[in-house]
Formats: C-alpha cells, sequence, structure tokens
C-alpha cells in the first residue's frame, strides 16, 4: 500500500523503497509545476510490478478488467468480490504508485450509504489509496461527496462512462455537441466542489477537455481526451498491444497507441514451445536439472 | 409453446452466466443456443490426446489464468490449458499456492473458458477443497465443471485418501489429471519446493502412486521434478500420458507455466525465483518494461496523444456556441483555453 506510514510499528523494520511514494501532495506538486501525471491499469502481480518498474504514477484498477481479464462484452458484469481479488494482487506488486480502485457498476449507484460501503471495501479489503466512480448526476456527486467525507480520496470520471452505456446507447464518444460539452465541464467542477481530487475526461474532444483543464484546480487525466489534459490514462493490455487476433484488432480503441505488440511476441514464443515439446527437443539436458545419484539408479532399476 | 419458451429463457441465461459455446466439450450441435459457427478444427477432447498418446506425439500443456491468456493458448494451438492454482503466485504475488480459494479459481476458470474455445481446459483443485473428504472432493471438483466451464480437474497427490477421492470424483463423472513427484500443495511436510525421486524408496513411490491413480481412474498424470529417469519409468509402464515439469524428456507431454516460460517478470528478484528447468521462450517483461517506459516519456513530454490519437472532434458550428456558452457562466478561462485548443488542433492537423 503506498500510503502506509513511513515508520511501520508493527510490522517490523520494512525496507522502504528509497524513492518517494506516490501521495496527492505529490501528484499537486506535478499539477502546479505542468508535469503530465501518468496513469496505466492494471489487474494482477506482474502487472503491477511493471508499472511500479516503468515509474507509472498512478496504478488504476479498472473495472475495464471486466473486459480485458475476463473477457466479457462490457464493463457491467464485474463484481466488487472480484474487484477486491484483483486490488489485493496489484496491492501486493505495486509499492510505489498510487493505487486507485474502481467502483464496479452496481456497487454504488442507488444510494449514498451503499457508496460509501463499497469504497470502504475497496480501501480496507483492497487495498488501495483512493477510488474512481462513474458519472456525474446529482445522486452521483452526492455520494461521491459522502465517500470524501468518509475520509476516502476519490477521482471523478465524466464525459464517455463505460457502466452507462445502456442510457449513451453503446461506448459513444460525448461533448460534440454545445450541450453535451457544456455539460462536461460543469460536471468536471462539480466533482471538484464534491471533494475529488482529480477527474477523468473520457473520449471527448481536445477543446472540450481543454476548457475543463484550464478551468479545474484539480488534475484532469484523459482517455481519448486530447493532448490539453493535466495527465493521460490508458489501458494496459491495449498500450501493450496484448491482443493480436482480428478480431481484437478490430476492437482496439483509435484514441489509444500501441507502444508494443506483445501479444505477438508471446505467439512467437508459445508457437515455439509446442514446436520444440512435438520434436522432442524440449526438455533438453540444461532443463533437465534433478538427478537420482548413480548408486541409487541401479537400485531402483534392479 | 410456454415449455419452449422457458427452455429458451434457460438457454440464454446459462449462455450470459458463461458462454457455452467456449466449453470444449460441448456437443457439436447446440440445440438451444441456435446454430454456432464452431471452431473448424477439432476441439480437443479426450479421445484426441489418447490418439496423440498412441502415436507417441508430445502433448502440449500451458497454464492461463485470464481471457487474453486464454486466446493465447488456443490461437497457438496448445493441446491442454490448465487454470493452476500456481495463480496464487503468478497472479497474485503469493509466495506459495495456498492462499488461494475455490472462489477465486472459479473466476479464473471462468475468464479462461470465455477465451480458450479449441484446447482442453482443465481446473486445478486448491489447496483446502479435496483433503479432508471425498464428498468435499467431489463437491469441490462439480463447481470447477459446473460453475467454473472446465472440462477436466487436477489434483495433487497419492496418499490412499487422495487415490480415494480420485475415484470418487471419476466416478461422479468427472475426469481427472493426477500429480505426483514435487506437489506444490505440500510444501509444509516437503519442507519447501523440493524435488522427489532422488533416493530409491521416493523414485518407486513416484511410479506406484502413479500407477495407483491410473487404477483410480485418472486420464493422465503430471510429474513435476523428479530425474528423468524416474519419469521414464513410470511413463513406460503407464497405459496413460504422463505430462512432466521439470522430469526431463521421456514423458508423455510437457507442461509449463504461461509467465515463467514468457519471461514476464524480469526483476531481479523475479529471476532469481524462475525455476531453472523452465526455458524462456521469451522476455515479456522486458517488452512490457519498454512501452511502459516509452509511454511514460510520451505523456511527460506532451507528444502523446498527437492527432493521430485525439479523433474527437466538435464541429465548427457547434464550437462557437460553446464558447459562448462558457462565456455566459463566467468561465472565459475556460472559453480562450478552448479556443487555442480548437487552433492547435487545426493547426496540427494541416502540418501533420
Amino acid at each position: 500500500m503506498s500510503n502506509i506510514p513511513e515508520n511501520t510499528v508493527y510490522g517490523g523494520p520494512k525496507p522502504q523503497n528509497t524513492e518517494q511514494r506516490v501521495t496527492l501532495a505529490h501528484l499537486k506538486q506535478k499539477h502546479k509545476k505542468g508535469i503530465p501525471i501518468t496513469m496505466v491499469t492494471a489487474y494482477d502481480y506482474p502487472s503491477a510490478v511493471h508499472l511500479d518498474t516503468a515509474g507509472i504514477d498512478i496504478c488504476l484498477v479498472g473495472d475495464s478488467a471486466a473486459m480485458v481479464v475476463h473477457g466479457y462484452d462490457t464493463t457491467l458484469p464485474i463484481t466488487l468480490d472480484e474487484m477486491l481479488v484483483h486490488c489485493r494482487a496489484v496491492a501486493r506488486g505495486a509499492n510505489r504508485p498510487l493505487l486507485v480502485g474502481d467502483l464496479p457498476f452496481g456497487t454504488y449507484e442507488s444510494s449514498s450509504q451503499q457508496a460509501v460501503d463499497s469504497a470502504v471495501r475497496i480501501l480496507k479489503e483492497g487495498g488501495m489509496d483512493a477510488i474512481k466512480l462513474e458519472g456525474a448526476s446529482p445522486s452521483r456527486i452526492t455520494a461521491a461527496k459522502a465517500i470524501v467525507e468518509a475520509g476516502i480520496a476519490v477521482i471523478g470520471h465524466v464525459g464517455l462512462t463505460p457502466q452507462a452505456i445502456s442510457v449513451l446507447g453503446g461506448f459513444r464518444p460525448q461533448g460534440r455537441n454545445i450541450s453535451s460539452a457544456v455539460k462536461v465541464v460543469e460536471t468536471a467542477l462539480a466533482l471538484q466542489e464534491a471533494g475529488c481530487f482529480a477527474v477523468v475526461l473520457e473520449c471527448v474532444p481536445a477543446p472540450v477537455a481543454a476548457a475543463a483543464t484550464s478551468i479545474l484546480g484539480i488534475p484532469t487525466i484523459g482517455i481519448g481526451a486530447g493532448p490539453y489534459c493535466s495527465g493521460q490514462v490508458l489501458v494496459y493490455h491495449d498500450l501493450l498491444g496484448m491482443l493480436r487476433h482480428p478480431h481484437h484488432a478490430k476492437v482496439t480503441p483509435k484514441f489509444c497507441k500501441q507502444y508494443a505488440h506483445v501479444g505477438d511476441v508471446i505467439n512467437k514464443a508459445l508457437v515455439e514451445y509446442k514446436d520444440e515439446v512435438t520434436s522432442g527437443s524440449f526438455p533438453g539436458p540444461d532443463h533437465s536439472p534433478y538427478k537420482i545419484s548413480a548408486s541409487e539408479v541401479w537400485w531402483f532399476l534392479g
């Protein structure tokens, strides 16, 4: 957990990461100095380690797990218990980045009490430092405020909010007409007022994101929202080119740059493993390390 | 009519729980789910594996824990996809395989079932879910198939109670892979991840227990971390295939952990704990690190996202109205930032 005290009492002396752990103050400093904030999603121990090693600021355990880890078509099916499993795995892997857990669909919409209870679990049982929730209807703003009052840091999320595809009619970019664009700016302001320390802007035109970013005192983290946000976020699997099948290539978002083609690397490795096993060349002597001593062998065979 | 629509509704519910099409032993012609595009390549079944074994063609097995890894295994043509309790270590970051629960394993199983159409799907019974009685073992195995969408289960060990449990599970109609040699769930009594079969009694035990598991009805046996001659002895005497890991080249097939064979974790700490019997066929961890550092640098320098990755536009006709609204709300700073952005985006479009 990145916000545990430097000197942990009961756990005994722990080798703390010499580099500064990312805290809210750290992010505020970056925002003030105009240094862009980096955020990437992670869902398990290895990806958390990767983000930590690469020096990413914020590690988001996103409900996008429903799609990229569990293979669903939307983010709706994932449960809070499943999210908590992801959160714990990530918490074990990432020492330095700030850890943020998404509140999944259905765990915070019906009342502020429900929202606070879910957010509490994400921190208590999930080991996260903060939570993110989607949307900015009045009830959502009220919920965000209640969560902040419960002592839990909140990132807001406006623009395309994937949990709302039912009313949005699909994964459709927002802010492309006047009223929608104004709404993005207004709701971002309302979330700031409710106590959010940052706001994610998803799939809105760059000028709309620029307007919101300039008027807010808190940082904006963009995805498919152009270069004028205070920071950027991308989904781990998308930025790494994890899935290369033509079917998946079609559903990779166009705002996402693929910084690698890990799927191709994996395919090549697996095919080579398959070929070597089939031909009998794996395992060779280098990979068959266990011996039975000469004396024992004869007794064994006898 | 009512009966039929009830059946349709039931089938729809089942399909939404986990996509039936992803289970590799569903019938070719699915009745209630409607016509499904079946994979033209043969789905891997027990018969398929028996054929390979008979012909002396090595069987390939790799672990997978989620949708993308399952897709990768399917695409690469791996025979068996094992949802291993090794997830506790490589996915969840624990030091042993003991902490993972059956509910957590089921989540992994379902994700894998959604991704892999062709390989045979095998789910591990995790520590603590099958040792206390045969009833417990059968109940856990049932859940792995019923709720996890797997085709078969694997359990570790070959004490008499374990053999009895394996038999009960087979009698319940569930195919079982046995596992002898180093059984990671037993590190408490083994005293660590220690290779087995390196003295006479231990070596003989490997062969004997593999035979007992065959007798109990297992369709294959995993041999883990035993000397190659011991694995060779077991393989030759068994009628069912052996799948080796750290057991030399004389088994009927091989299995490796996904993350280990791909070199997923490259940190010196993790390099130390990569097993020596595992060949790294790639260094995915390095590829990932390079990509993440590049993303970080591009965001920090402001070069990402460029015009190619900022696709959403507000139309020229709407922009004016947007700026006016902002000014009316007293947000002049926002209006000028937006106007500036529009200008810059236009300029980039022309120069790009």
